[in-house]
């Protein structure tokens, strides 16, 4: 008899997914006791931008690590401003896994983080101002480069500068030089630094 | 020579950490996040890893929670280093299985005295 495989999608295309799949029958079945019906429901949600709430909602009290995978997906695909929420929301918290979570949701949303990002750099807490340089490591826009400049210019906190240095050490052109020398100056007894801005400064060729 | 293996998903604190452990005599190999951590712990064996928290795919708790509990990896000493200094993730550090915390950034006399003392190294 050969090996069948049982695949989570052919299993959960079947009964999960033969309730109503209107956007009020989705709703419901956010807080269903089977996983796999609130997995498809979360995915199936990204197209009713109305979803937002509900699925913020849901993703406060979401103990399943694939169903909030899916939650994030949809939030991400729809990118709104209660999406956005949610997801900064999401990155405070104090669960390393769903911070991680949240910044690898937030990379994927360019357009959508950008309006925030200068907000979420000058948070009072340095470790949601780490978590956003955290999320320009991968997120394609054209500011990043600058957020970096101010973040290493003006951040008092030694390791969001450090983590922006990394960054630069990847990202950054020889605008960045004046910055990671300035950066060198204000920290002069910390290795860590003096290791990283020569690095940034040799790799974008201003060593 | 003792091999140590360096979990960090930021290459330059990879670079750092690798230059101050070398020049102290230890052998260095590099994961970039937790996943990676533990297929190379399941390949090769560490007499010690230094751990960082956040990233990517497994982060540094979970990693070092799947590393104690796994029968096929000889057990090492876990340092766990990262930038969050409150007393809590110093606790979620040790219920993990970490040995040692350390608040980034880290300065090498005293990273190599940790790593020295971790590893019974009193003589080098």
């Amino acid at each position: 008899m050969a090996f069948i495989k049982k695949s989570t999608d052919a299993a959960s295309t079947g009964a999960d997914r033969v309730a109503e799949r209107d956007f009020a029958g989705l709703i419901a079945q956010l807080d269903d006791a089977d996983p796999a019906t609130r997995r498809w429901a979360a995915r199936d949600l990204l197209v009713f931008p109305a979803a937002t709430a509900a699925l913020v909602a849901r993703l406060k009290r979401e103990d399943d690590r694939s169903v909030r995978e899916f939650i994030l997906t949809s939030l991400t695909r729809l990118g709104d401003e209660i999406a956005v929420a949610g997801l900064v929301e999401w990155l405070r918290s104090e669960d390393a896994v769903m911070r991680n979570e949240a910044i690898e949701a937030m990379k994927a949303l360019p357009d959508e983080v950008a309006p925030i990002m200068g907000g979420l750099l000058s948070d009072p807490d340095p470790d949601v101002r780490i978590m956003a340089v955290n999320v320009l490591e991968s997120l394609r826009h054209p500011h990043v480069e600058d957020w970096l400049i101010d973040v290493i210019d003006n951040d008092s906190v030694i390791n969001v500068c450090g983590t922006a240095v990394d960054l630069l050490g990847e990202v950054g052109s020889p605008a960045a030089r004046a910055s990671l020398l300035r950066l060198r100056e204000r920290f002069p007894a910390e290795p860590y630094i003096r290791f990283a801005t020569d690095l940034a400064l040799k790799r974008i060729g201003e060593a | 020579m003792k091999r140590i293996l360096i979990v960090d998903d930021a290459a330059t604190v990879r670079m750092y950490h690798r230059s101050i452990l070398e020049e102290a005599g230890y052998e260095v190999d590099e994961a970039i996040n937790g996943i990676e951590a533990l297929e190379k712990a399941l390949n090769a064996t560490y007499d010690l890893y230094l751990v960082d928290v956040n990233m990517p795919k497994l982060d540094g708790y979970s990693f070092v929670r799947e590393l104690r509990g796994h029968a096929m990896i000889p057990q090492a000493p876990a340092v766990m280093i990262s930038t969050e200094a409150k007393t809590s993730d110093q606790t979620k550090a040790f219920e993990a299985g970490a040995n040692l915390y350390i608040i980034k950034p880290t300065r090498p006399d005293l990273l190599v005295a940790h790593v020295r003392l971790l590893l019974g190294d009193t003589s080098t």
